[in-house]
């Protein structure tokens, strides 16, 4: 396998949202100059790879999901001009692009769908999913349950039902529909053409249907799958497909296929229980989870998230764990949506400095590739008044200045308020304040992704989860050659001590990554760490 | 203070491992290989399914067994109850072994516990023992949630029993300390436990840990101690007891040596808080209490009232170091009635375990002679009891046990008076 | 005559004046030591006590059985038990130091053989008592135990067990005496048997359950097997 297509696994990819990043022009709105301007921050941060939310024309009625135009840039964002520049800025930082590849529906207003509504005779009708009743696909759960009745919605125009999984304003495709397929690939050629180096392909379980199923993760839909990548991988070698499948992780293996379909899936089951961990201070939930996780093909990587542009989805827990979940991370029982919590980390984390260093320390070191979300590495608060989930999508905090620093418009105009309470508003927590001072949480985590990058180990070595009697402390072994790393962390809120057997090991030193220590060496007898407080140790294990 | 030596370096070193936890579920054990898998599953599943969220540690005090008790503790396995289960234990579920040497008993085990309980910073422990067979998940619930969410110091069981069960407990101990200390506690030598931290602390605190305590009698003096330290006690309906086929003390001589040897001891400790109190109140109740049909025990009572009669006159140069005459000569004109006539009055009854009492105060003859001397009465009144209560139903049965308390209730000045009587007896 | 009457009776006057006078002294220096003794020993009654009842001698005594062994065999404690010893020995030395100190020569030498002797005398006594205790003791353990196990003639095991012992107790303090040198076979002989008998009432009490299931069962054998089956099923009341 060539390094080259293989970038994605030495990746620290961070999400971010244009609208929400930097608003050059001051309409009130991020968009692709902003961005571009903000670049240079993205690769003093040391993450080497971008994922931009949809920046696509849409009726904006999920956030950019809902596209209308699949080739081209949402005015409020700029021209194909202004993305172009931003991507030639990117590649120039060694920042790789990834942008988002919505595949299961569109909005209402794509001229697709409005012509297929406009009759049932028209040549695009068989583009979408219609029916005559809402008796079909029975067996299908209705995902926004806090919103939506049924996958079917009425159809004044054409006076029949179509299928949405989603939102009603975002009709399925049908992939059954070869010219569906085509056009699709027709999308994903414009971009990567255009130089993007990997598309998130959002909602995969569902694009096609059978009667009798869930509908979700369908044989049918892996072919589609497996045809795009055998398209993408013969024009534009080394493009990263990373597939959003909220599903268990048997069921979302499966869109790695045989190392033929999508190189990387996000792991969703895994992030609820990192939370769960540090709530119940016991490692149980993550060492279970990462055992039923199954090997997957070697070209093939895990994505990694703690918080993400949605809600916090605890689709992936049993009935206890979800209610344990919400009970502890939802006292405010507004922070619910869904099935699941709209926080970001610092929030959720109440703010302690230590469990957000330890969950971040957790994220960049067990096996995959870690996402950060915009504004997480400074610490960022949320607002649970907005609607949805915008409020972990407010504007980015740069300075303690006017609007955050995010825009020159009036705080009136900006397309959503800035974080501005006492805790986590941007004159508290913004990045011109924590670039200043080298304890800061953004000083932090430069710091812990320079580790993380500085060795291939984290992105590609092998997992071996130890065992020792103490459950508050969880404790792996990262390997890649001869390069080994122990992980060691203090799940709970007292100080700890754990004896680990590393007799494996006997003769190797432990070298603290961060500051270089040398730590006493292993021998025969149970090696004996003590941790404080949410505390955790990298060690570089070096034979002598 | 309690010394740690009671606590292995290699149980300290686990210990340390489980840290902090909320509930300690205690099973002593010693040879009981054909029962405890049973025990410590359902114990789990209990756990499981009742306290999912908390931190749970289960620990098994072995007295040294040789037939694979702790081996058989550590592997017994929930993933039978699987189905069973209505929730997945979110944490990780520890299960301890702590063995000691020495001579088995549940002083040392009970000691390690309340040790680790306290070590171990939990708000409720609780004590299971190895080879109850009507043992449920739903009594791991009904003993620790009175301390684990209701605030109460000491929980004790309240089963329901056949009409001639426990009547030593029925009869004597439970109404001797109901009259004493205050408290209507059922079942103080239930077997089942469950204690609230500080209190497990405060246990550990007292000095009888170096003494040489009978086992049934750390359960009344537990029971006494909270009393007499204002703790919050409460019982707990448990459901239908059925008994260990082989217990301690199932031989008469060694349970009244245990149980009222304990319950005398307890009186000579707490005299002065005893003596200074009137009246009594039932405990609060938890638990849904229901009734199933108990096979009833199949009894004949003839060859008891002959064996009374010698007994008494044999053991008469014993009695009379004991008894005050009057008490001895009643005792003596009772046994000398024959067949249906034969009663041994509940005043008398009463009179005699307090003299009893009065008499292990004083040390009349040696403590543990005078225990011996019990049981042969013990039989006698319950002879008598069944004759009388032979066509009556449970209700009856409690009536009149509710008679005998009321008699204990009564007599307690006369206890008090033959108390601080310095010479007892004929002698 | 009459003057010879008078000479010899004021003579043997005066010799008893001289000998009274003679003796009056002693007889004081006899009750002043014994008064004397008396106050030493009862002051190291009360140091012997003081002693014993410290707390860490008592521990000693609790911690090495010999308080338990005492309680069993109910005696006093063992601070009492060694003031009220030690009182004896020092009063009666003194004792006998006071009559010694009377001067008469035939006494001397018979008060000189008892000293000799006083320890034997000593150690006889507490053969007795601790002997004449244990068979009371053992007597009682052997009424109960026999009791217990429903005997039918628990007062005849038990009045044998207390004639036997005291008979070796007995036996054992004149052969500590050495009056009896003779009866030393026969002794020997007792002690053997009461030793065996000791141990099976220890094996009685020690194992209580043991034999009073083998006892049952040996009695209950005899039995008709009706009377078996009825005690069976009044046993079966758990007291528990």
């Amino acid at each position: 396998m060539a390094e080259e297509t293989s970038w994605y696994k030495d990746a620290v990819i961070y999400e971010l949202s244009v609208r929400g990043f930097y608003d050059a022009d001051g309409d009130g709105g991020g968009e692709f100059r902003g961005l571009t301007l903000k670049l240079d921050y993205l690769a003093e941060l040391g993450v080497n790879a971008l994922w931009l939310l949809p920046f696509y024309p849409s009726p904006l009625r999920d956030d950019g999901y809902d596209i209308s135009d699949y080739t081209n840039i949402h005015p409020a964002y700029g021209t194909l001009d202004d993305f172009k520049m931003f991507l030639d800025e990117a590649h120039r930082r060694g920042l790789r692009v990834i942008t988002e590849l919505v595949l299961n529906h569109t909005s209402e207003q794509h001229p697709w769908f409005l012509e297929a509504r406009s009759s049932r005779q028209n040549p695009r009708r068989d583009w979408y999913v219609w029916s005559d009743t809402t008796d079909r696909y029975k067996r299908a759960r209705i995902i926004f349950s806090d919103t939506e009745l049924s996958n079917w919605a009425w159809d004044p125009v054409s006076e029949s039902y179509y299928w949405h999984r989603f939102f009603s304003h975002q009709p399925d495709l049908n992939y059954d529909n070869p010219a569906v397929r085509e056009a699709m690939w027709e999308v994903m050629r414009f971009w990567l053409e255009m130089g993007v180096d990997g598309m998130r392909l959002d909602a995969v379980p569902y694009l096609v249907e059978r009667e009798s199923t869930s509908c979700e993760n369908l044989p049918e839909t892996h072919d589609v799958l497996k045809s795009l990548r055998a398209r993408a991988d013969r024009s534009f070698p080394g493009k990263l497909l990373l597939a959003e499948a909220n599903q268990w992780p048997r069921d979302v293996a499966a869109y790695f296929g045989a190392g033929d379909e999508c190189q990387m899936a996000f792991h969703f089951p895994l992030m609820p229980r990192m939370f769960m961990a540090v709530r119940l201070e016991d490692r149980k939930p993550i060492v279970e989870i990462l055992q039923s996780t199954p090997a997957i093909p070697d070209s093939c990587q895990w994505g990694l998230f703690l918080r993400n542009h949605d809600e916090l989805t605890l689709e992936m827990v049993t009935d206890e764990e979800r209610d344990y979940l919400r009970d502890e991370f939802a006292r405010e029982r507004r922070a619910l949506l869904n099935l699941g919590i709209r926080r970001r980390l610092a929030p959720l984390m109440e703010g302690d400095r230590r469990r957000i260093e330890l969950m971040n320390g957790l994220l960049l070191s067990l096996p995959g590739t870690p996402i950060l979300y915009y504004g997480d590495e400074i610490g960022m608060g949320d607002n649970i008044y907005l609607g949805d989930r915008n409020g972990v999508r407010t504007p980015m905090q740069w300075n303690g200045g006017w609007n955050a620093g995010f825009s020159a418009a009036d705080p009136e105009r900006l397309y959503a308020p800035v974080i501005s309470n006492p805790v986590y508003g941007y004159q508290a927590i913004n990045v011109d304040s924590q670039r200043r001072y080298s304890h800061s949480l953004l000083s932090w985590m430069k710091q812990a992704i320079r580790i993380r990058q500085s060795t291939r180990v984290f992105g590609r070595g092998s997992m071996e989860v130890l065992d020792p009697l103490n459950h508050r402390v969880f404790a792996f072994l990262r390997e890649l050659g001869e390069e080994k790393i122990l992980v060691v962390s203090n799940l709970a809120s007292q100080a700890q001590a754990a004896e680990l057997d590393l007799r494996r090991w006997k003769g190797s030193v432990p070298i603290e990554m961060s500051g270089g220590s040398l730590f006493p060496p292993i021998t025969e007898r149970p090696y004996l760490l003590t941790l404080g407080p949410y505390q955790f140790y990298w060690f570089n294990l070096r034979r002598l | 203070m309690a010394e740690t030596t009671a606590v292995s370096e290699e149980f300290l070193r686990q210990l340390a491992a489980v840290g902090e936890v909320d509930i300690v579920v205690g099973v002593p054990t010693f040879n009981n290989r054909e029962t405890i898998e049973r025990v410590a599953s359902a114990i789990q599943v209990g756990l499981t399914k009742y306290f999912h969220r908390d931190r749970c540690v289960l620990i098994n005090p072995d007295g040294g067994s040789t037939d694979g008790t702790p081996e058989l503790f550590k592997s017994a396995s929930v993933s039978d109850f699987g189905m069973l289960l209505t929730a997945n234990p979110l944490r990780t579920f520890h299960r301890l072994t702590a063995p000691y040497h020495g001579i088995p008993g549940k002083e040392t085990a009970l000691r390690s516990l309340f040790t680790a309980a306290d070590l171990l910073r939990a708000k409720a422990c609780a004590i299971f023992p190895p080879d109850s067979p009507s043992l449920t998940p739903e009594w791991v619930e009904g003993i620790l949630r009175p301390v684990y969410r209701e605030g109460y110091d000491y929980v004790s069981p309240v089963y329901q029993r056949r009409k001639f069960d426990g009547l030593l407990v029925r009869a004597l101990v439970s109404p001797a300390i109901a009259a004493l200390y205050g408290a209507r506690i059922r079942e103080p030598v239930g077997g089942e436990l469950g204690l609230s931290g500080r209190l497990a602390a405060h246990f550990l605190r007292q000095d009888v840990w170096e003494r040489e305590m009978p086992t049934f009698g750390l359960e009344i003096w537990m029971v006494a101690t909270a009393i007499v330290d204002s703790f919050r006690l409460c019982e707990s309906f448990l459901g239908p007891k059925i008994q260990a086929t082989k217990q301690f003390g199932q031989d008469l001589g060694g349970t009244v040596r245990q149980v009222v040897g304990g319950l005398f001891q307890c009186m000579d400790m707490h005299a002065g808080y005893w003596k200074a109190r009137e009246g009594s109140q039932p405990l609060p109740l938890f638990g849904f209490q229901y009734a199933v049909a108990l096979e009833p025990l199949r009894l004949s009572r003839r060859g008891i009232l002959d064996a009374f009669r010698s007994h008494v006159e044999q053991l008469v140069p014993i009695l009379e170091s004991i008894l005050t005459p009057q008490t001895l000569v009643e005792l003596r004109q009772v046994a000398q009635l024959a067949g249906n006539d034969f009663r041994y009055p509940d005043e008398l009854w009463v009179k005699t375990i307090y003299e009893f009492a009065a008499g292990y105060h004083r040390s009349a003859i040696s403590r543990d002679h005078m225990l011996q001397a019990l049981p042969p009465l013990y039989r006698g009144w319950l002879g008598s009891f069944i004759l009388e209560n032979q066509k009556a139903d449970l209700g009856k049965i409690e009536e009149r046990l509710e008679t005998i308390a009321h008699e204990f209730e009564r007599l307690k000045p006369y206890l008090t008076d033959r108390w601080d009587t310095e010479t007892g007896g004929a002698r | 005559m009459k003057e010879l009457v008078l000479g010899s009776l004021d003579q043997t006057l005066g010799r008893f004046h001289d000998m009274l006078l003679g003796f009056l002294p002693h007889l004081l220096a006899t009750l002043i030591v014994v008064a004397f003794g008396w106050g030493i020993a009862m002051l190291l009654k009360i140091i012997a006590r003081r002693l014993m009842a410290l707390r860490h001698v008592r521990k000693l005594s609790e911690g090495s059985g010999i308080s338990l062994l005492l309680r069993k065999a109910d005696l006093p404690p063992p601070h009492e038990l060694l003031g009220r010893l030690v009182f004896w020995v020092v009063w009666i030395s003194f004792l006998l130091l006071g009559l010694d100190s009377l001067g008469i020569p035939e006494l001397h030498a018979q008060i000189i053989r008892l000293f000799l002797f006083l320890p034997q005398i000593f150690v006889a006594l507490l053969v007795l008592f601790v002997g004449l205790l244990a068979a009371n003791f053992f007597s009682r353990a052997a009424l109960l135990a026999a009791v217990n196990a429903n005997l039918p003639s628990a007062r005849v095991v038990s009045g044998f067990v207390r004639f036997i012992l005291i008979l070796l107790t007995f036996a054992m303090a004149l052969e500590q005496l050495a009056l009896a040198r003779r009866t030393v076979l026969i002794t020997f002989t007792i002690s053997f048997g009461a030793i065996m008998l000791g141990l099976a009432i220890a094996f009685g009490i020690a194992g209580r359950n043991v034999a009073q299931r083998v006892l049952e069962r040996l009695f209950t054998s005899a039995e008709p097997k009706k009377e078996e089956g009825e005690k069976e099923k009044v046993e079966e009341i758990p007291p528990l």
